[in-house]
């Protein structure tokens, strides 16, 4: 580890869930999902009339819809009562689009993301970040260099003001349309913030650019967008973070996520997901990928009571690629059911998932997968491969996969593997030395290594530690 | 959806009555009937799987007012088996062993747990119950069922004593061919302790039949219990094969082939519940399409909390030889225990080129070569097959469907 990763060092990750700040807000819409509530969000957000007009649509559409139910062994949403989430509120920052430097931001906010970590991960030349707070963003930050270049990264709501056309034409429309899900249609309803990243043809952003997502105050929902356009020949890697204090109700987060993968572009998407433990995590995020685009989604799913995520990847484009690695890991009282989605839809296409989840002290994991071929994908090829450890008796770990192939010529293989924590290995560690909270550990971070790998650095690290510390205290 | 309404319409309890009297029932037996026949609409169809925007199987067009007459059934039969052990028919089993069917039938397949369980136990009309005692090996029982009915329902049950084995070889065939027809069959196993159950199965119905099957299994202590499915036959088939290994040290095997073509629809269960400490299941099948046939697999290995050190694996491979066929399968696992080795792995593919190359650079025709890899695909599955008359049998269904190929 080089000393770009110190700051993770000095972080008290666990700090996260127990700090929260005095909320200060300066609009809160009330509990519950109206017209009303709608309209006064669209109209804090001087929105023009075209997205308040989707956004009633969204509303219609959600009313309409039902929960999703009958799914074999489909996570508990009994205790979500979305008529008591807040859905909107504003923190009281002065410059409603966020702010271009650090040292405007209130002390509050300020003090909360240098908990984080997040400024400090900024200076070591990270492209961008933009920072999440509540349902605005309040800061970001973009190298010139890729401003210069044509590069465009700032938050929704000012995209929405900024590039009315392209939002217009990509928001919610083909990729993820409200109609797509219960909890999609919710979000079409009251989205608010998120991040916006344009990346015009054949130019490569080299650094990740990165939002970090947070919760502060009770019982509300967070529902940020976040839209990417890569065109033609065109690379980046956007990262995301989450993170929420612990509070007594239920907080609810219901993103919505949609990427397009333009001719031979290629996006990587990673995410580092650890909302506190009464959160509701309910997202959709889709891909489409035009012809030789590549896809890779990577993501850790730490935090959250229930998390239901099955980021999906419409391979539309003769020779597109897709790339899943997810990590699941539920504790005491957390069911994380996520997956992965995939529609081949043209020939000589290809998909790879990999999916690894712990499962410990009662909680339950789930790989949720659907892997489609339409017919005429021919030569196409998936690969699906899920493992998983268990740590206790009292957890549970499932496996769900769902294949239909509607075309011949392709290659299609699923394995999946579940397994105990193994007592030799145990042994072994214990034998050259180490304790047997250490020997575990290391078995862990063994198992997780090719998705860690996949992370930049500081992620890895930050991945790593919350691991160790959702580890720590229930062995032994 | 609530589903009883169509068939309800031709059905009546006086035609239950009437079954159950033919067969000389006592009243507990009737009072079954009547009772599923009555829950019939509140009961849902078997479950199907369900991803976005569709539904593997559509049962849900069956026509049952045309396909159920409770009254015509009509099949040519044989029950064969050794002495020491009895194989007798449903009317028999009735007078000799009402005992035995007070304590097995209905305990293994709930008759209310689906539409069509409920239908087939109101209206079967014939059965057949094998009984062994224990210590005895009976090597050599042979079911045989050819339907000359439009519908027909049939029940199976298998009892074995302590220590005791059996091998049984069930075929379903199709007599007297009428457009459409329904077979329905439910079988019950329950396998005493240290005895060894082996049931193979062959169905070959006519490709105009509907073909609904539960077959499940309950293991004590040391029972095993093995299955062979094969499906040739019917233009839709739903069945389930399932094993609940409910006594500590039980094993159960899986093994299940199956050949579609033309327009003809699979929907093939393979189920197994882990519920005792040291229990071993292992399922494999493998199986083709061809045409616009499709193929639905759904298997499961379920865990349970109390279920320590298990061993749980499944396999499952598809050969499409047609671009029209499709290919759908999802292999479940549920893991309530953590002393567990559990892994699956399923495959869809076609023929592989290089092969297929390399046969005929050596000069055998095209058409040949094709043949013998598609054979060559069901050994590892024909292999786990221990009854040689099963074995060669589907061999030669196998071998027969693909000559009739171009």
């Amino acid at each position: 580890m080089s000393s770009d990763q110190d700051h993770l060092k000095e972080t008290d990750t666990e700090a996260r869930f127990e700090f929260k700040k005095e909320e200060n807000s300066a609009v809160r819409s009330g509990k519950g999902l109206t017209e009303e509530v709608i309209r006064m969000i669209s109209e804090d957000k001087d929105e023009p009339d075209w997205m308040l007009e989707r956004r009633l649509r969204a509303l219609e559409q959600y009313q309409n819809m039902p929960m999703p139910s009958g799914w074999p062994g489909m996570p508990d949403l009994s205790e979500l009562d979305v008529e008591e989430i807040i859905p909107y509120i504003r923190p009281d920052v002065d410059k409603r689009e966020g702010v271009d430097d650090w040292t405007e931001l209130p002390d509050e906010i300020k003090d909360t993301f240098d908990k984080l970590g997040i400024p400090e991960a900024e200076k070591n030349a990270l492209s961008g970040v933009g920072a999440q707070y509540e349902s605005e963003v309040v800061y970001q930050n973009m190298q010139e260099q890729w401003e210069e270049k044509g590069v465009i990264f700032c938050n929704m709501d000012k995209a929405v003001q900024d590039h009315p056309e392209l939002v217009k034409e990509h928001f919610m429309t083909t990729c993820v349309p409200p109609s797509d899900n219960k909890f999609a249609a919710l979000h079409g309803a009251v989205w608010s913030g998120g991040s916006f990243v344009y990346v015009p043809e054949d130019v490569t952003v080299e650094m990740p650019v990165q939002a970090y997502f947070r919760m502060n105050s009770e019982g509300m929902g967070q529902f940020e967008h976040t839209l990417i356009i890569a065109e033609e020949g065109s690379e980046v890697h956007y990262i995301e973070g989450c993170s929420a204090p612990k509070y007594g109700t239920h907080n609810l987060h219901s993103g919505g996520v949609e990427v397009f993968v333009g001719e031979d572009a290629h996006v990587q998407y990673s995410t580092v997901q650890n909302w506190s433990k009464n959160t509701f995590n309910l997202n959709t995020k889709r891909a489409i990928c035009e012809e030789n685009g590549t896809m890779e989604w990577v993501s850790g799913s730490m935090g959250s009571k229930v998390t239901m995520l099955y980021p999906c990847t419409i391979l539309k484009g003769r020779g597109s690629t897709d790339t899943h690695i997810t990590i699941a890991l539920a504790g005491e009282g957390q069911d994380i059911d996520t997956g992965a989605k995939v529609y081949h839809n043209a020939p000589e296409t290809s998909s790879t998932i990999e999916s690894k989840s712990i499962a410990k002290d009662g909680g339950r994991t789930n790989y949720r997968g659907l892997v489609h071929i339409a017919d005429g994908a021919e030569n196409s090829s998936t690969a699906v491969e899920c493992d998983a450890l268990m740590f206790d008796n009292e957890s549970t770990s499932d496996t769900m996969p769902y294949m239909e192939i509607e075309e011949s010529k392709v290659d299609v293989a699923h394995e999946a593997t579940v397994g105990k924590i193994g007592d030799e290995d145990i042994f072994y560690l214990q034998s050259r030395g180490l304790d047997d909270d250490d020997a575990k550990k290391m078995i862990v971070a063994g198992f997780i290594e090719p998705i860690t790998e996949e992370l930049p650095i500081e992620y890895a690290v930050e991945l790593n530690r919350l691991i160790e510390l959702e580890m720590e205290g229930s062995l032994g | 959806m609530s589903a009883g309404t169509q068939v309800h319409a031709n059905l009546t309890e006086e035609q239950v009555r009437e079954i159950s009297g033919d067969l000389d029932e006592p009243e507990w037996l009737l009072e079954t009937r009547l009772e599923a026949l009555e829950a019939l609409d509140s009961l849902d169809m078997p479950d199907v799987i369900k991803t976005p925007g569709r539904e593997w199987t559509n049962l849900h067009e069956l026509d049952f007012e045309s396909l159920v007459d409770p009254l015509n059934a009509a099949e040519n039969k044989d029950q064969v088996g050794p002495d020491e052990a009895d194989v007798l028919s449903w009317a028999d089993a009735v007078q000799e062993h009402e005992e035995l069917l007070k304590e097995h039938f209905g305990s293994i397949v709930d008759p209310q747990e689906n539409y069509l369980t409920a239908l087939s136990t109101a209206l079967f009309s014939t059965g057949t119950v094998i009984y062994v005692p224990e210590g005895v090996d009976a090597e050599d029982v042979a079911i045989r069922t050819e339907q000359n009915s439009r519908s027909l329902f049939n029940y199976t049950l298998v009892v074995t004593e302590e220590s005791s084995s059996v091998t049984i070889l069930e075929r379903q065939s199709t007599g007297e061919e009428a457009e459409e027809q329904y077979y329905s069959g439910v079988v019950e196993v329950a396998a005493g302790e240290n005895s060894y159950v082996q049931y193979g199965s062959l169905q070959n119905l006519s490709e105009e039949a509907y073909n609904f099957t539960v077959k499940r299994g309950v293991t004590d202590t040391y029972a095993t219990i093995d299955w062979i499915e094969g499906n040739l036959g019917t233009q839709l088939t739903k069945t389930e094969v399932s094993t609940e290994l409910r006594g500590d040290s039980s094993e159960t095997q899986i093994v299940g082939a199956f050949y579609g073509h033309n327009d003809q629809h699979f929907d093939l269960d393979a189920k197994v519940w882990h519920r005792a400490e040291h229990t071993t299941a292992d399922l494999i099948t493998r199986g083709v399409i061809d045409d616009i046939s499709r193929s639905v697999y759904e298997g499961v290995q379920d865990v349970g909390a109390d279920a320590w050190d298990t061993s749980s694996y499944q396999r499952e491979n598809t050969l499409m030889l047609s671009d029209e066929s499709e290919a759908d399968a999802s292999p479940q696992l549920i893991i309530n225990n953590h002393d567990t080795e559990a892994s699956h792995s399923a495959t869809v593919g076609q023929i592989d080129a290089e092969d297929l190359f390399y046969m005929t650079s050596r000069g055998v025709d095209p058409r040949s070569a094709r043949n013998m890899l598609v054979e060559g695909f069901f050994v590892p599955v024909l292999e786990e097959i221990d009854v040689d008359e099963l074995r060669d049998d589907l061999e030669e269904l196998i071998g027969a469907r693909l000559r009739q190929r171009d």
